[in-house]
């Protein structure tokens, strides 16, 4: 069960390093705050819960949640499957990866620059 | 890590972390090159130098400016026929090109006077122009020229005129990436928030990192106006001086060239809250994808996806007829910096063409991060290579076609290997739904070129049939492809125009032409 799970993470998580650019911001803290304001809406979309999205930045994060969600919904089946907690579940692995790929596990020096 | 190493670069240890290979498995956490790092002594590297990077690929696609450059005359190299950044005002900004000339008694009793001297007489010269930007190069900056000041003098002297100045000398950074760096933080500084364009739309955008190279912003700029978007500036290709003023009243900043302009974009994000989003307007995916981000942001997605729709229609079977062609085509995709991200996964997916190698020439880890993120298993990664690498890696991965620039671009001619111009292209825009079929038609123009054929000849000692003509681009092409299936397709070649972008200039945009707005 753990190991299709993560399988399915990391259908997922091929996706979004190929298709994406959001989680490439240049400095760490900025990914944090791009990874989690993306993927957290994208899993509000996809749990059909209400996502904010009145201020600017914040409507940034959810047009790029809703591709991310219209892609998933469309292209893995099993998907339509998962009940709300088993979304979460894997959304949350899911973000879990991608700090991992862009913040704690990457070996880009430049992440940690104070400044722009 | 899997580490490449060159040959020709043992002697230059430090070389071998700048280059890697992308194994199965790997991922960023493995498999990442160094990256914007000082070029080491004894390797002949491809960078530009920090005010290459400032001027020629920043300042200088603003349109209507004069662009002065304090230094000698040389470094004024990269303008007319270097460059491809044109504009709909008959291209002001490459055809004259300004500089102080500075020459060894300059350099001795300094060359402040000199350079207000050159300022007034240009102003004069062209009485049309009021707006100027002012390049410190290595020369003006070692002797400590105070160009601020003297921009200031003149300010005052000349009220309407209005100068920019740019202190990013050659020595500034490792390549011209430090120059982007330094030409970004002084826009923000000195001109943002120094003017109001008028607002004519409720939705406005700042078009940022795009430099209308062979028309690139033209054609996207088209599809924003279609939806009823105003591209209050576009920084900078064909942008005006005094729109790059009026940066700070758009309300979302769309990013194509991070490499070159996050910069700006950042500080516009922390200074004024306009947020960022990147956009990839390469491939028929990523622009569709694109502009249906831009479009939700503001509430416009059915009009994105009624221009997607009818591109799409128009464009996809002349794309088709090249993409049949070009599968399993091996590419080095060595550009610059951002299209190595840019192109280094939609080539693959959309045309089938293989690439063999990436690399950047000023790019930092992140760009790397992105290509290596995005290109398939067994990809020679490289950063700021040097000629001989360059040329080993084509002897040993032996690809068909490189995407570079021109001046590596010309030692792989002489390896009898195609190449297209990454940079400034050959037959573009590249950008759009029809400049994706430009650019595959000159992938495909330059796989199959005839001449390829008769430059492996030596007529001095290889037999040449006398009886027989040389195989045409198609004869070469079509005997890899299902034939019966390509005829029952829709597919053709590309019937476009010769020139598809000045016919865009005179354009009525309705949507844009309403008589009153919200904002």
């Amino acid at each position: 069960m753990e190991d299709m799970m993560q399988d399915q993470i990391n259908q997922l998580v091929d996706y979004i390093m190929k298709w994406c650019l959001w989680q490439f911001n240049s400095r760490a803290w900025d990914r944090k705050d791009q990874n989690e304001g993306i993927l957290t809406k994208t899993m509000q979309i996809l749990c059909e819960e209400p996502v904010e999205r009145d201020t600017p930045a914040e409507r940034c994060y959810w047009v790029e949640a809703v591709l991310l969600a219209r892609y998933f919904k469309r292209n893995y089946p099993w998907l339509s499957k998962m009940d709300n907690n088993e979304i979460k579940l894997l959304m949350q692995g899911l973000k879990e990866k991608i700090d991992y790929l862009t913040i704690t596990g990457s070996l880009n020096k430049e992440l940690t620059n104070p400044t722009y | 890590m899997p580490y490449h190493s060159f040959k020709c670069s043992e002697c230059i240890p430090e070389r071998k972390k700048h280059a890697v290979v992308k194994g199965e498995g790997e991922d960023l956490t493995s498999c990442l090159p160094e990256g914007y790092l000082n070029t080491i002594p004894g390797t002949i590297s491809e960078r530009g130098c920090a005010f290459c990077g400032a001027k020629h690929v920043i300042g200088t696609p603003m349109k209507d400016v004069i662009h002065l450059c304090h230094g000698p005359v040389g470094c004024t190299y990269d303008t007319w026929q270097t460059k491809r950044y044109i504009s709909d005002n008959d291209n002001y900004q490459f055809k004259y090109t300004f500089a102080t000339d500075m020459k060894e008694k300059d350099i001795v009793f300094g060359a402040e006077k000199l350079l207000k001297k050159n300022i007034i007489e240009a102003f004069k010269a062209f009485p049309e122009i009021k707006r100027m930007t002012v390049y410190q190069t290595c020369a003006s900056a070692l002797i400590g020229d105070d160009i601020d000041a003297i921009a200031k003098e003149v300010m005052e002297e000349i009220p309407d005129v209005d100068i920019f100045v740019c202190n990013s000398p050659g020595f500034a950074g490792p390549s011209q990436s430090g120059g982007h760096h330094l030409i970004n933080i002084a826009w923000i500084n000195q001109k943002v928030g120094t003017f109001e364009p008028k607002i004519t739309s409720d939705y406005v955008i700042n078009y940022v990192g795009e430099y209308n190279i062979q028309g690139d912003q033209e054609v996207m700029v088209d599809y924003f106006k279609r939806m009823g978007i105003q591209v209050l500036s576009t920084f900078t290709g064909n942008g005006s001086y005094d729109d790059l003023r009026g940066m700070h009243l758009a309300q979302l900043n769309v990013l194509e060239c991070a490499r070159s302009a996050e910069y700006i974009c950042n500080e516009l994000r922390v200074r004024y809250g306009t947020p960022r989003m990147d956009i990839d307007g390469f491939g028929f995916k990523p622009l569709s994808e694109s502009l249906l981000k831009v479009g939700l942001f503001f509430g416009l997605e059915k009009e994105a996806q009624k221009i997607i729709d009818e591109e799409i229609a128009r464009w996809k079977p002349e794309f088709d007829w090249y993409a049949r062609r070009l599968k399993g085509v091996k590419v080095c995709l060595w550009p610059g910096g951002s299209k190595l991200w840019h192109w280094a996964h939609v080539i693959h997916e959309e045309m089938g063409v293989d690439v063999v190698s990436l690399y950047t020439k000023f790019g930092h880890q992140g760009d790397m991060e992105k290509g290596i993120a995005r290109c398939e298993e067994g990809a020679l990664a490289i950063d700021d290579p040097n000629e001989l690498e360059s040329i080993e890696a084509m002897k040993e991965l032996n690809p068909d076609v490189i995407f570079t620039g021109v001046r590596p671009g010309e030692v792989a001619k002489k390896l009898r290997v195609q190449y297209l111009n990454a940079h400034a292209y050959h037959n573009g825009p590249y950008k759009g739904f029809e400049g994706w079929v430009r650019f595959a038609r000159d992938i495909y123009n330059a796989v199959y070129s005839p001449i390829h054929q008769l430059s492996g000849l030596d007529i001095s000692k290889d037999e040449i049939d006398t009886d027989k003509g040389f195989m045409t681009r198609q004869m070469i092409s079509d005997v890899k492809i299902d034939k019966e299936a390509a005829a029952a397709s829709d597919e053709r070649q590309y019937t476009g125009d010769y020139d598809c972008v000045t016919k865009l200039r005179g354009k009525k945009y309705p949507k844009l032409e309403k008589e009153s707005f919200s904002v």
